[in-house]
């Protein structure tokens, strides 16, 4: 797990402002608001042609947006590219390299344009990437994984504080993947701020603090994965009863009701000890007590669906079944409630958590 | 910048462009050191081994080596497109016109060694006529080939080597006009045919007299046919390398990649 909330309350390495983006009338990306702070990991997901790949490109200053703004660490990385020292990006997918030049040499290269690497720090990337025996092989006989895995040993070169990668793991086997997501991870546990677009919604939900769901060049979700993380529900006998002792707790920092049970969400997992306690103390009868298990993909595919649904009725969001009128602005309770439909369950206390 | 120009020089020597060139340009001198029937079709023969690098160079110059170098310098920027590396580089903490910059001092470099090596070339396949002095020209003083009387190897050689300079020079804007042309289009072979285009229609405009000494096609050829003085050749020759460079940064600088 990266760093927790608490521990992120610094300035957001990464942030954009009503960010657009426009080729011709035709936008690619609309009204993209977002941040990123150090030691978080912020996963951009959404079909092809979302505009993730824009969006990458935008904050990493390698396009220019048309409308609203980019900061990189309280900058704005095209009138500043002295910023970029302190940036580690892969932009490509599979990364992109001389192929007439060696792996290791190719990361000398990079090492000489960042402004000075030691070769000491080379050889322990390639050794971390597992490319050691790779080296000193031309780039243009790497495989797709290895040229991705060679990406994030270029962009960790300067252990730098903002991290942007495009589909760090696309094409890779998944042992690869494994790594390059571990990495990722220990790189936002030592404080960098780490922005990926990517398909792999299974890994990203593992250690991603936030993910955000983008369709047809909107940002139409913000889903924190953090509040979803410490999350359990209990079957009780009398569930407001369960409901009104749970929220009444310092410990507890949302309570709802879904299906009959009730979920709450601990400040930290250390507190679930404390429940069955408290329920019996308040004479309810506890009948099972689990993780809230978070099925990410299932609320991706809703919300994408919901999103093209409404697109499909006019835009007005007040006739498909699927998205109704709770579809909302990224990280607004209404957007949650759709994620609780996707599992099936009732919206209606997730709308209003206490 | 000094990592840069070293990366460009690096990237140069292994583009497939340069390497079709090196073998283009040496062997391209041995057509005419060794062609049989050079008598029967331009009514002279060879006498001096400096006359084959005068040869090859007035027949190449008018479209042989603007080609190589066009296409050489559009491979340099749009190798970058192929290989996907341009993002990568300028993620760097580079700037875009310090990038583009180092492209273009290489490319301006490029000429003067395409044409020496051209010379070396040249002199070489020339070699089994001799260097002695010879009754004639090298072809690109006064009275040509036929020369006024006899020559001596300074002379050519001083002949020879002001020409080969001329010539790079007059070369440098076909080298930046096509580095601006893939800007454009970022890609290569467009870049390289855009240029060839704009070269062909700077030809033709020669219909125009007032515009002659302007147009830098007229100019390809100052060395042995000058339409002003060297010195309105280098300063014209300069301002179209300046205009083409700054439009090039310029274009670059505002690009989406």
């Amino acid at each position: 797990m990266t760093q927790a909330p608490a521990e992120r309350a610094a300035a957001p390495a990464i942030r954009t402002e009503g960010l657009g983006k426009r080729y011709g009338r035709r936008p690619i990306v609309r009204d993209l608001t977002f941040h990123v702070s150090p030691g978080e990991v912020y996963a951009l997901v959404g079909p092809n042609g979302a505009g993730k790949t824009t969006v990458i490109r935008l904050v990493s200053g390698l396009a220019f947006p048309t409308e609203g703004t980019v900061t990189m660490l309280g900058k704005d990385p095209q009138q500043h590219p002295e910023i970029r020292r302190r940036l580690g990006a892969v932009v490509e997918a599979p990364a992109a390299f001389y192929p007439y030049l060696s792996g290791r040499a190719n990361l000398r290269l990079h090492a000489r344009l960042a402004g000075g690497v030691a070769d000491e720090r080379i050889e322990e990337l390639l050794e971390l990437m597992e490319l050691g025996p790779a080296a000193d092989r031309k780039v243009g006989v790497y495989s797709l994984g290895m040229r991705q895995r060679l990406g994030v040993a270029g962009a960790l070169l300067t252990r730098p504080d903002v991290l942007i990668l495009d589909e760090p793991a696309s094409g890779m086997d998944p042992l690869s993947l494994h790594l390059v997501h571990r990495v990722l991870r220990n790189a936002a546990g030592r404080g960098s701020a780490v922005l990926l677009s990517t398909h792999h919604l299974d890994e990203v939900a593992a250690y991603c603090n936030r993910v955000g769901i983008m369709e047809e060049g909107a940002l139409i979700d913000e889903v924190d994965l953090d509040r979803r993380r410490d999350r359990y529900r209990a079957r009780v006998d009398d569930p407001q009863a369960a409901r009104s002792a749970l929220q009444a707790q310092p410990w507890i920092l949302e309570t709802f009701l879904r299906a009959g049970q009730v979920i709450f969400h601990l400040t930290e997992p250390g507190a679930l000890t404390r429940v069955a306690p408290l329920l019996v103390e308040h004479g309810v009868g506890l009948q099972e007590l689990t993780a809230d298990v978070f099925d990410l993909r299932a609320y991706y595919r809703e919300r994408v669906s919901a999103e093209r649904l409404k697109r499909t009725a006019g835009g007005t969001g007040g006739g498909t079944a699927g998205a109704g009128p709770e579809i909302g602005r990224p990280g607004s309770s209404r957007g949650q409630a759709q994620g609780e439909d996707a599992q099936g369950e009732d919206a209606q206390g997730e709308g209003a958590p206490s | 910048m000094t990592a840069l120009l070293r990366m460009e020089w690096g990237k140069l020597f292994r583009l497939s462009s340069v390497r079709a060139a090196l073998v283009l340009l040496l062997v391209f001198p041995l057509l005419w050191a060794y062609a049989p029937g050079i008598f029967e079709v331009y009514g002279f023969f060879l006498v001096s081994g400096f006359q084959v690098p005068a040869l090859s160079l007035l027949s190449s110059m008018e479209f042989l080596m603007p080609l190589l170098v066009a296409i050489i310098a559009a491979e340099l920027v749009g190798m970058e497109s192929v290989h996907g590396t341009l993002p990568t580089v300028l993620l760097r903490p580079v700037t875009r016109s310090s990038w583009l910059l180092a492209k273009l001092l290489v490319l301006s470099v490029l000429p003067f060694l395409a044409m020496a090596y051209f010379l070396i070339a040249s002199l070489a396949a020339g070699a089994p006529y001799g260097f002695d002095a010879f009754v004639g020209g090298t072809g690109l003083g006064e009275g040509g080939l036929i020369g006024q009387g006899t020559m001596s190897p300074g002379d050519a050689a001083w002949e020879l080597l002001g020409a080969y300079l001329l010539a790079a020079v007059a070369l440098i804007p076909v080298a930046l006009l096509s580095v601006l042309a893939t800007v454009v289009t970022m890609n290569a072979a467009s870049g390289a045919l855009a240029t060839l285009a704009v070269l062909i229609v700077m030809q033709l405009l020669v219909v125009f007299p007032s515009l002659e000494p302007f147009l830098l096609t007229r100019h390809l050829s100052a060395y042995t046919d000058p339409v002003a003085s060297v010195g309105w050749v280098v300063t014209l020759i300069a301002l179209y390398s300046a205009a083409f460079a700054a439009a090039a940064v310029v274009l670059f600088e505002r690009k989406d990649f």
